[in-house]
């Protein structure tokens, strides 16, 4: 399956990348690919192009802030959970990817 | 109404003076006032109350604030003159009898304790830390000066015999504080004790007390009367500095009434044991009778910063915390309380929670302080040039102050204080008892003594100086010297004799030739033959030097540096000389800039001729303590900077992170610009480059931490930044990383936690890691406890050169499993130094 995935958190220095590496290393274990956006202190990074978008099967939002750019993902299914969610029981989410589909 | 031609003399004035009218001013008008035979009346026409000038209680009540507009009506037989006087005094010595007595330096009042005594429960009364330190000790509950019921004193004998009764007891009084102040030392007590004089010989106190007498009244009673009439009229003020007063007040009766009675009247409080001295307010004379060996910490609930007992306690270093409401009513008599005047408040009641955070806190406090004192000693750059910092200092508390914060030895020792607002010269007793104390307090430091530096801005009555058209083109520093013999005789004695007591140098003002060096120093070998003629032992190769603040000294410094040991650079006067602009007038304060490429070339050639001289030439100007100017001041290459005592810490983390090399570049390159804009761009772009600190050092590591809570080691985190100087404000620095934890926990699972913030309250991006010996918990994602933490904080506003990409790294790293093992087994701070180079960069 072909993921794509926003994470942010309101400091932006720690949790975003952390979930952004946990997202990362489950799907790659689940044999998903996924490529994660981090909306951060350092700004986004690793941005999500219209194509990856376009081309992914749903969309995962790890955050605890609203998500900028938003309206680039409509058309897509969007799981949204709490940030900590991608920290504490990651596979939970890609579970209910699996169910939502 | 009918109209009279007014045989009065009058003018109106306005108030210019920040703190009002208030007793030092005043007592310095009643002084002019009392010249003269004419009856002198000030009228504020803000409340319209009137005073009798010649009255500083009067005056004092009048509550003349900053702003208020005021009439003075002269008429008497001496009225012009008076008038004369009076104007001339108001228009030109008023607004410069405004030298602040040492205002206590206000601190944010704190309204929460640390999360850990939050956590345990502990309730505190908190209050306005006015002189810091902690301790500990037992509640002695005082009351203040209080004057006792009228109904309780004798009654009247015969009229002539009471005021004959007032009057020893005044002359007692007034006898008994001229001697004091003749044993003072400090200039603050001696200011305290002025003030009581002034009161104590005030007209309109003996007015009402003589009036009282012959209305029948006792000796005792017309005291206490006038005590009640005084302090009801100065409570009611608007100012608090004028209602504070009101306790000198009962104070100065109090004394009268020992006086009259022949014993002492009040309750003396007898410490016994470590106390806490808890009060409404305390005069000072009850402050100086209180045991110093037992007297740890003063808790006041009026809250008066500006008090003459808080400025006591502040020179005593006893830790003292004002505005504590009810405080006498919260904490019970016996108890043993702690004293927190560095957070502002009182733990009522010492529960081992509390035990366990104080010796926490004490350790933190000698680590910080240790750390601090690593910095004393000559500091040097990056690239091992020393460069000495030392404070500028004009008081005994002043040399403390400076020794806390890590001075090298006083650069600049001002003077002309002792000078004003009195009414005659220190003698030289007075003078040398205020050097030789300087001397000892600085063990071996070098304290440089300018000699007096009176004239432009700093006026003294009864030195006669003529008024002038252009003050500070005038009559002025060294210039007065030749007709004023007596005064520099006397000086330069007390500081030749203070010089066998520690490493004193003589500096003289306002230099601009060379024979003005020349009759300097034959004054200073006059004082010599003296002081060996009467066999008084000095130091003989006393080093003497000298003001560079006028640019004549400039051209002639081959002539100078043959006569003289050392030299140090007036800024602010040779700015405002080199460029004719006045930095009192606004209109054109910004052409004298310290930083136009123009004034920057005449440093670097005053630096550069002193040094092929062969001496040593420091800075003592403001230029050097700001600290942007840093850079320019190292790549001009001086010996020593100069600057109040609260901004060295910063200067000297500051010099260890420059190197010499890039600092000359950027003095040549701000030396050719055009425009002092262009330099400032030019060191805004330096210091965006310069300020970068390793993210981790070793002090950061925490292997082996005992804390038991989370609220135990995020306080020893903050601690650890506080130590070594990452932080000045550990309360905020923790609210911020609680602000955090606060919107869900920072425990990631696996026992690691990453407590982070972004926050003004530090001076750079920083990480601490932390390794518990026992696991605790932490409110993880997977209820797991934790035993490793990795704090990440950064600054914000951002410093250039920021460390995101590092932080966001970390972060990813911290979910790596091999990563997080390698960094719990880490056994030294170096090792896990070394992954997180590795690993993170």
């Amino acid at each position: 399956m072909k993921i794509v995935a926003v994470t942010a958190c309101p400091t932006g220095i720690a949790h975003t990348y952390m979930a952004a590496a946990r997202l990362e290393k489950t799907a790659k274990t689940l044999g998903h690919e996924i490529k994660v956006e981090t909306q951060g202190a350092m700004g986004i990074e690793n941005n999500l192009t219209e194509s990856d978008i376009r081309q992914a099967h749903i969309a995962i939002f790890a955050v605890d802030i609203e998500v900028e750019g938003r309206e680039r993902f409509n058309g897509v299914k969007v799981i949204q959970v709490p940030l900590q969610e991608a920290l504490k029981n990651p596979e939970s989410i890609f579970a209910k990817i699996q169910r939502s589909i | 109404m009918k109209h009279e031609i007014s045989t009065s003399e009058q003018f109106v004035f306005s108030c210019s003076l920040s703190s009002g009218l208030h007793a030092r001013p005043a007592s310095r008008l009643a002084e002019v006032a009392n010249e003269f035979a004419a009856q002198c009346v000030l009228t504020n026409l803000r409340n319209g109350m009137f005073a009798n000038l010649k009255s500083v209680l009067a005056v004092i009540a009048a509550d003349v604030r900053h702003g208020d507009q005021c009439v003075i009506r002269i008429q008497g037989p001496d009225e012009q003159s008076a008038h004369a006087s009076l104007r001339r005094f108001v228009e030109e010595t008023l607004p410069q009898c405004d030298a602040p007595l040492a205002v206590a330096e206000s601190i944010a009042r704190n309204t929460t304790p640390p999360r850990v005594l939050q956590a345990a429960g502990v309730e505190c009364s908190f209050g306005l830390p006015v002189s810091r330190g902690i301790a500990q000790g037992k509640v002695v509950i005082m009351n203040g000066a209080v004057l006792p019921s009228s109904s309780d004193t004798s009654a009247a004998t015969d009229p002539q015999l009471e005021l004959q009764r007032i009057k020893d007891a005044i002359a007692a009084v007034h006898k008994r504080i001229q001697e004091k102040l003749d044993y003072q030392i400090s200039p603050g007590g001696a200011a305290i004790l002025q003030a009581e004089l002034a009161m104590v010989g005030d007209v309109f106190l003996a007015e009402k007390l003589t009036e009282l007498v012959a209305r029948g009244k006792s000796a005792e009673q017309a005291v206490l009367a006038t005590g009640e009439f005084f302090t009801d009229l100065l409570r009611h003020s608007e100012s608090d500095y004028i209602r504070e007063r009101a306790s000198d007040i009962e104070e100065i009766c109090l004394q009268l009434l020992d006086e009259i009675h022949g014993g002492e009247r009040r309750a003396v409080v007898e410490l016994r044991e470590p106390s806490v001295v808890v009060a409404e307010m305390l005069a000072p004379q009850q402050f100086l009778a209180l045991d110093r060996r037992w007297l740890k910490a003063l808790v006041l609930e009026y809250s008066a910063t500006t008090s003459h007992t808080v400025i006591l306690a502040r020179s005593q270093g006893i830790p003292a915390l004002v505005g504590v409401q009810s405080a006498r009513l919260l904490l019970s008599p016996g108890r043993e309380v702690v004293v927190d005047a560095n957070r502002g408040f009182v733990v009522p009641q010492i529960s081992s929670s509390v035990q366990r955070f104080y010796e926490r806190e004490r350790r933190t406090l000698d680590r910080r302080q240790e750390a601090l004192h690593h910095a004393t000693g000559p500091i040097s750059t990056a690239d091992g040039k020393t460069l000495e910092v030392a404070a500028n200092a004009s008081s005994s508390e002043e040399l403390l102050l400076a020794r806390e914060n890590g001075a090298d030895g006083i650069g600049l020792f001002r003077t002309e204080m002792l000078l004003m607002g009195r009414a005659d010269a220190p003698s030289e007793e007075e003078q040398f008892a205020i050097y030789a104390e300087a001397a000892r307090t600085s063990a071996g430091w070098p304290v440089i003594i300018r000699t007096f530096d009176i004239g432009g801005d700093k006026a003294v009555p009864y030195l006669n100086l003529p008024p002038e058209d252009n003050p500070f083109l005038g009559y002025r520093g060294v210039r007065i010297y030749t007709e004023h013999q007596e005064l520099m005789q006397s000086q330069l004695r007390a500081i030749l004799r203070a010089s066998s007591f520690g490493n004193l140098q003589i500096m003289a003002p306002m230099i601009s030739s060379l024979e003005e060096v020349i009759q300097f120093k034959a004054a200073i070998s006059q004082a010599k033959r003296d002081l060996t003629l009467k066999d008084i032992a000095f130091n003989q190769n006393i080093g003497v030097g000298i003001m560079i603040e006028v640019p004549s000294v400039a051209f002639l410094l081959e002539q100078l540096c043959a006569e003289v040991d050392f030299l140090s650079i007036g800024t602010n006067d040779l700015s405002q000389y080199f460029f004719a602009a006045d930095r009192g007038n606004s209109k054109v304060a910004a052409l004298a800039s310290v930083c136009h490429p123009a004034f920057l070339s005449l440093l670097k050639d005053i630096v550069t001729q002193i040094h092929g001289a062969g001496k040593w030439v420091g800075m003592c100007g403001e230029m050097a303590a700001d600290i942007r100017h840093l850079p320019l001041l190292v790549g001009l290459g001086l010996d020593e900077i100069s600057l109040p005592a609260a901004e060295i810490p910063a200067i000297k983390a500051k010099i260890s992170a420059l190197r010499v090399p890039d600092c000359e570049q950027l003095l040549s390159r701000a030396i050719v610009c055009g425009t002092t804009k262009e330099v400032g761009g030019l060191l805004e772009r330096a210091q965006a480059s310069q300020t970068a600190q390793p993210l981790l050092t070793e002090e950061l590591v925490l292997l082996g931490s005992t804390s038991q809570s989370k609220e135990e080691v995020i306080q020893e985190i903050v601690d650890a930044f506080y130590i070594v100087g990452r932080t000045d404000d550990r309360h905020r620095l923790e609210e911020a990383l609680w602000a955090r934890e606060d919107v869900y926990s920072t425990g990631l699972g696996y026992g690691f936690a990453t407590p982070h913030c972004k926050t003004e309250a530090v001076s750079n991006d920083s990480i601490c890691v932390l390794k518990l010996d026992e696991p605790i918990n932490w409110g993880s994602v997977d209820n797991e406890p934790v035993r490793m933490i990795v704090s990440i904080v950064m600054r914000e506003p951002q410093n250039s050169g920021g460390h995101l990409q590092v932080f966001s790294t970390l972060a990813r790293q911290l979910m790596n499993e091999e990563f997080r093992d390698r960094l719990f087994r880490g056994e030294t701070a170096r090792e896990v130094m070394t992954l997180l180079a590795q690993q993170v960069g």
